[in-house]
């Protein structure tokens, strides 16, 4: 598995995290992944209307993941609204196990740095330099 | 593995095909202005439980379901308005799911969120990938929604349950089979119409019968 990228959105559907991690993707101009990730906030919230069949007793949930010919992205939300979101290739071993590390990551150098303001744009080194360690070892 | 529903759109962004199979939560009948001719087969709403604000638009929506469809209608009326439901399947809802649980969207409103969300996520996948490269699927914990285009503009999207694997080629065998046979060679359906859908007894029953025959239909 490669990872191609990896987007932070807030709760508000801001981008607060973006990193490209290799170059099958081209490189996008901020703005575009910004325009992006707005769109897959609110797409996130349309495809839970559309679900067909909802299981009694189960949350209704949205987008999860969407695939290309070549590669995927794949959702994930936190309890708190804040949702992950990694680009990868396909086919993508260990992918759920990768987003429970980086949330991980994200806990301990973002949500316990004192000096982090909620919502606004993660400028952590530490997180940045974890997240290399982490997906050095996923890609190929 | 179930199938859920399956839609087609044409070119210019209009729903022109719509069967649905397992679906607890069906789609409401369009109120009549935004009604179109030949797109699905839902039963009339005086057969469902309504709700206050409805009350006053259901004679007209009647009306014109019984105009354009008088079968379908007529079906209904005979399954007692809510214990049936069946329809040979060439109508919606399965064991008279569609009277009971929450209800959903009314259909043109419906059609046209499926089309949003298809037509958003290509895009951002043509933008991520920089090339033309088709988008193919999206799943929720609740269920997969798969999209197979044809170079006419023509869109087929199929929802099923989240643990299918791709159903692309299904969508592929319906436009190949069904599709060019009874619609595309079918002097009686007007192609492009913009002003109603491509609905015919073959046709429909050709797709019922192509998706019962596959081993993910389900029960």
């Amino acid at each position: 598995m490669t990872v191609h990228a990896l987007w932070v959105i807030s709760k508000a559907g801001g981008l607060v995290f973006s990193r490209s991690y290799s170059d099958a993707l081209p490189p996008l101009p901020v703005n575009t992944i910004l325009t992006l990730a707005g769109i897959l906030h609110g797409i996130h919230a349309i495809t839970a209307k559309l679900t067909p069949s909802p299981i009694p007793g189960q949350p209704v949930g949205g987008l999860e993941s969407f695939e290309a010919e070549g590669w995927g992205g794949k959702v994930f939300l936190t309890a708190t609204g804040t949702k992950f979101v990694v680009l990868h290739s396909i086919p993508h071993p260990g992918l759920d196990d990768l987003l429970r590390r980086i949330y991980e990551i994200y806990s301990d150098a973002v949500m316990k740095n004192p000096f982090h303001t909620l919502e606004m744009p993660i400028n952590s080194s530490l997180f940045e330099t974890r997240l290399q360690t982490l997906v050095a070892s996923v890609n190929v | 593995m179930t199938i859920f529903s399956l839609y087609i759109f044409d070119r210019h962004c209009e729903c022109i095909y719509y069967q649905d199979w397992h679906r607890t939560r069906s789609a409401r009948p369009p109120p009549p202005p935004s009604f179109k001719a030949g797109v699905h087969r839902l039963p009339p709403p005086s057969s469902q439980a309504q709700h206050g604000n409805d009350n006053t638009t259901t004679t007209g929506r009647e009306s014109i379901f019984s105009d354009n469809n008088n079968r379908s209608s007529l079906q209904s009326q005979i399954n007692g308005g809510g214990s049936g439901g069946g329809m040979n399947g060439l109508g919606s809802g399965v064991g008279g799911s569609s009277t009971r649980g929450p209800k959903g969207l009314p259909f043109d409103e419906e059609a046209k969120l499926v089309y949003g969300v298809i037509l958003s996520l290509r895009n951002m996948v043509k933008k991520l990938s920089g090339r033309e490269e088709a988008f193919t699927s999206y799943s929720t914990s609740q269920y997969k929604l798969h999209l197979y285009e044809t170079i006419t503009g023509y869109k087929f999207v199929l929802l099923s349950d989240p643990s299918s694997d791709s159903l692309r080629f299904v969508l592929r065998q319906l436009y190949v089979g069904p599709f060019v046979d009874y619609v595309v060679r079918n002097p009686l359906v007007v192609m492009d119409s913009r002003e109603e859908g491509i609905d015919n007894d073959q046709f429909r029953a050709a797709v019922d019968r192509h998706m019962r025959g596959l081993s993910m239909f389900g029960t």
